[in-house]
């Protein structure tokens, strides 16, 4: 089943695994300030706070799932550096690969938000002149994140082409 | 060190206000820093943007103050005089943010930058780069095309903005967009060699710009009442209307459809007013649209800045045949509107017939087909999911562009060159991924092309997402093979244009008879109804102004075709001007070309064709004059006279020098007492003026067996900009000294044992003035050092003598 996905004669290369903590913490923090609000709100304004419990109990369930797709999501990750394109595969429901020419790459930025400086990690996001190509890999260490930024920028480089 | 401020330094600097913009020109002092000349956008500018104000809120007040059934209006009618101080002290305002805005505005578009300094209190000055420019647009409001002013609008790629400069005289607009064109193309000219002919006021086209498509008014009209965006309102309209009226209460729908009815406007606005006059024409810088029956707007993209094409046929359109072309154009994305009144669209042709879509295609991707392409279908499998469509669902592609297709109420055909794939995406959702389907997505920059080839199965995804990574990559490498080198001489050659038009007159690329400077020949087939045997000469498009250069030529070459001097001399049987390109047919020449011939042929027979050469050289003065007095007689403004013969060689010098001149001061610091010495030298020359090729060198030169087996030059190729009426010696000089310039062992002895002929027949004061003409060729040619060493150095070798 996964041949579609399979990367072509490569292994892929596989995130920190600190990712799949970083990814749980994440979702325990933004989940429920997300449905936190509403609820309030609607609890607030109507006085119908079952309404409000209903929207709990949908982030809760939102919460469970995501936890139990943590392994999964985490093997779900992957990238590897070919001769001319980079491929990033990731998504467990909704699957997804894409290939980017590094004559294609317009940047290349490694961010690190403070959830992920706690865990020591940092990620990196491949930029083309189409808004489409959304290219991000999370949750790498940051050496290895600063050596995919330099190696790619090189790569970009050696094979850039105009618009 | 001097303490001299580097000569860039100015570039955040706005000049004090009180300075004269013009005053600050060439310094006095030669290496002192050269203070750019900025300008100010046109004086009107600030009246006209207050006037843009005025009619925004008179429409919009006018919109409020419309009754529509709600009772509560919010201006009573009573505070009028209110209201109008109120639209006075906006205008106003307006009226003073533009004089501000317009005062802090100063560009400069030249030979070297494109940059534009604007803002009273936060300064900001950009600077794009000329090969970044994606579009060059003309946009000329109602109010400012009265008088006579246009907008120059340029999006300058993904992550910037769009740069205006408003309002601009339409003439210098124009050319400003020419120049900034061919720069684009990465073509390097001078804003002053510009060929910009005036275009016309009403469709913004010059004689030369060949229209491909012309909208008529009928079809847009019809095209519009049978769009479905148009057909919906309707419908909705008609609805509302006989429920409300059966059930008595139409007041009501009436409220409803005032909004409606606005929207309708503005629909007729963008589609039929906006539209009105659309032309899709080919100008020799791309492709151009240009429309509006108020708001005239001009539009000129680059061919190859075109990221895709996207083509939509309504369920109604199909009858007729038409459709409508968009394109993706990096930076037109972000404009909001989809087609905006005077903002640039990506339409690309708003109703087409097939063959008009056949034909902008053509233009847009040469050598696509889109109806030979094989369109692979889907499976069946996702039917019960997508049963509005998926029967439509289709792709193909070709070794150009990937076509993916889809949609029954719209047809739709997205089209994306391989070369312009920024990314290859796999998507599967969790209902494909049961039936074994997944979608392909061919990324490309922000805008209406969006091409996804939709529910294949699973191996068939991989294989075209492989392969489309495969096809993207290898037409990059081909398009980086054929990037304009950004030099003099090497002009943009599109290669596919070219060998299309290669095609078109039955030759190819392989049969390459030789290229020079200015132009590359072609062997044509020898057809038994012809005489003789014919080439074909394209001339780079880099070159300046060919067309004009190639009909100078033509002339010449008739009125000479009724001298005999024993040569030779070209013919051209027919010129024009196909895919962007100048081209002649000329006669070819019988024998061979000399220069290949010389570096085969023993020392005697070599001694005995040069000889010829030199008989040659000489046989050219007895050509008929065609103006009388020393001219040139091709190039911009030929034929030009000269009172004397150092006038003629300072306007022949003039332009080479200019490039060169700090390049040969660094190489020959004596330089200026060399050129000194020329110029004494050719005002002492007494001479009668007879015509000069310029350029008698082995490679302009053709070499035929006599009856007894001994070479003779027998004709002479290549008249071009080089040809002039003056001094024979000239021609006599460039007979001898360019043949130090053929690479075979020995050149240089034969060309001492030609000079040593020439004193032999001319006399002793031959030596000297072969001297004074070295010198000449040597200033000359002298703007090689760009783009051809050996011919720089042969340069320098002339001025050390």
């Amino acid at each position: 089943m996964d041949e579609l996905f399979a990367p072509p004669a490569y292994e892929w290369q596989r995130l920190s695994p600190r990712y799949r903590s970083l990814r749980l913490l994440s979702t325990l923090i933004v989940v429920p300030i997300v449905f936190s609000i509403p609820a309030v709100i609607v609890g607030v304004v109507s006085g119908v706070w079952w309404i409000s419990a209903v929207i709990w109990g949908i982030a809760a369930i939102i919460i469970a799932i995501r936890a139990l797709l943590n392994q999964r999501s985490y093997r779900a990750w992957g990238y590897v550096e070919r001769e001319d394109d980079l491929y990033i595969t990731h998504g467990v429901l909704y699957r997804s690969l894409i290939a980017v020419p590094y004559g294609r790459m317009q940047l290349v930025e490694v961010g690190s938000g403070p959830l992920e400086r706690a865990f020591g990690l940092a990620s990196v996001t491949l930029k083309t002149a189409s808004a489409e190509t959304n290219a991000t890999i999370p949750g790498l260490p940051p050496a290895e994140a600063a050596r995919l930024r330099d190696r790619l920028t090189e790569l970009g480089e050696a094979h850039a082409s105009g618009l | 060190m001097t303490a001299t401020p580097p000569p860039d330094s100015p570039d955040l600097r706005v000049e004090p206000a009180s300075a004269d913009p013009r005053s600050d020109l060439a310094p006095a002092v030669p290496g002192a820093p050269t203070v750019k000349q900025t300008e100010r956008p046109h004086p009107l500018t600030p009246f006209i943007r207050g006037w843009l104000v005025f009619v925004a809120l008179a429409f919009g007040l006018g919109r409020e103050l419309i009754p529509d059934g709600s009772g509560d209006n919010r201006f009573p009618v009573t505070n009028l005089a209110w209201l109008l101080l109120l639209i006075l002290a906006a205008m106003l305002l307006a009226a003073t943010a533009g004089f501000v805005s317009w005062w802090f505005t100063r560009f400069v578009i030249d030979d070297d930058e494109l940059r534009i300094e604007t803002g009273a209190v936060f300064k900001s000055s950009k600077k794009i780069p000329f090969e970044r420019l994606q579009s060059v647009d003309l946009i000329q409001p109602l109010a400012a095309r009265m008088f006579g002013l246009a907008e120059l609008r340029l999006e300058a790629g993904a992550g910037d903005s769009t740069t205006r400069l408003r309002y601009l005289r339409r003439s210098k607009a124009a050319a400003l967009r020419d120049y900034l064109l061919t720069r684009a193309h990465g073509q390097r000219t001078r804003l002053s060699d510009v060929d910009s002919s005036p275009t016309s006021a009403f469709t913004d086209l010059a004689a030369r710009d060949h229209p491909l498509v012309v909208v008529p008014p009928q079809r847009l009209v019809l095209g519009f009442l049978l769009s479905s965006e148009w057909l919906i309102s309707a419908v909705i309209t008609v609805l509302a209307l006989t429920l409300t009226t059966t059930l008595g209460v139409s007041g009501y729908a009436l409220t409803g459809l005032i909004p409606l009815l606005f929207g309708a406007v503005s629909l007729v606005g963008r589609r039929v007013v906006a539209m009105f006059r659309f032309t899709l024409s080919e100008s020799t810088r791309g492709l151009r649209v240009t429309r509006g029956l108020t708001n005239l707007t001009s539009q000129s993209v680059p061919i190859d800045r075109i990221q895709g094409v996207k083509i939509t046929q309504p369920l109604l359109w199909r009858r007729m045949g038409w459709s409508r072309g968009d394109v993706d154009i990096v930076g037109y994305g972000r404009s909001s509107g989809e087609d905006n009144d005077t903002a640039a669209t990506s339409v690309l042709l708003p109703v087409a017939t097939r063959a008009e879509v056949e034909l902008a295609l053509g233009r847009v991707l040469p050598a696509f087909d889109l109806g030979a392409i094989t369109m692979h279908s889907m499976p069946q499998r996702p039917r019960w999911y997508r049963w509005y469509d998926f029967w439509t669902l289709h792709y193909g592609w070709n070794e150009r562009a990937i076509v993916t297709e889809h949609g029954w109420l719209n047809r739709v055909r997205d089209i994306v060159p391989h070369a312009k794939t920024q990314s290859v995406r796999i998507e599967q959702g969790p209902l494909q991924r049961r039936l074994r389907l997944a979608n392909v997505h061919i990324d490309t920059p922000r805008g209406p092309v969006n091409a996804v080839a939709q529910e294949l199965a699973v191996a068939d995804a991989r294989e075209l997402a492989l392969s489309q990574l495969d096809r993207a990559r290898a037409a990059r490498t081909a398009d980086r093979e054929r990037v304009p080198v950004d030099q003099v001489g090497a002009g943009s050659t599109d290669r596919r244009a070219e060998d299309d038009l290669l095609a078109a007159f039955g030759t190819s690329r392989d049969r390459l008879l030789g290229a020079g400077g200015e132009s590359e020949v072609f062997a044509l087939d020898h057809r038994p109804d012809q005489e003789r045997e014919l080439v074909l000469r394209l001339y780079r498009s880099g070159h300046e102004a060919p067309l004009p250069t190639a009909t100078q030529l033509r002339g010449l070459y008739e009125f000479w075709g009724r001298t005999d001097i024993g040569l030779e001399l070209p013919v051209i049987t027919d010129l024009g001007q196909r895919a962007g390109r100048v081209y002649s047919v000329d006669r070819r020449f019988s024998g061979r070309n000399l220069s290949p011939w010389l570096a085969t042929a023993e020392v005697d027979e070599r001694r005995t064709a040069l000889a010829s050469l030199l008989d040659a050289a000489a046989a050219v003065q007895r050509l008929p004059a065609p103006v009388p007095g020393f001219a040139r007689l091709v190039g911009d403004g030929a034929p030009q006279t000269f009172p004397t013969l150092v006038a003629l060689a300072d306007a022949m010098l003039a332009g080479p020098t200019r490039e060169s001149r700090d390049q040969l001061t660094r190489d020959r610091p004596d330089v200026a007492a060399v050129w000194d010495q020329l110029h004494r030298d050719l005002s002492a020359r007494v001479v009668t003026p007879a015509v000069v090729h310029g350029d008698i060198c082995a490679p302009n030169a053709y070499v035929s067996p006599r009856a007894d087996g001994s070479p003779v030059v027998t004709g002479l190729g290549d008249f071009s900009p080089h040809t002039v009426t003056g001094d024979p010696l000239m021609d006599l000089t460039g007979a001898v000294a360019f043949v130090e310039l053929e690479g075979y062992p020995g050149a240089a002895e034969d060309a001492a044992w030609l000079e040593a002929l020439a004193v032999q027949r001319w006399g002793d004061a031959v030596p000297y003035w072969i001297g004074v003409y070295r010198r000449f060729y040597g200033f000359y040619f002298s703007n090689a050092y760009a783009f051809d060493p050996a011919l720089y150095g042969w340069c320098l070798r002339q001025l050390a003598a």
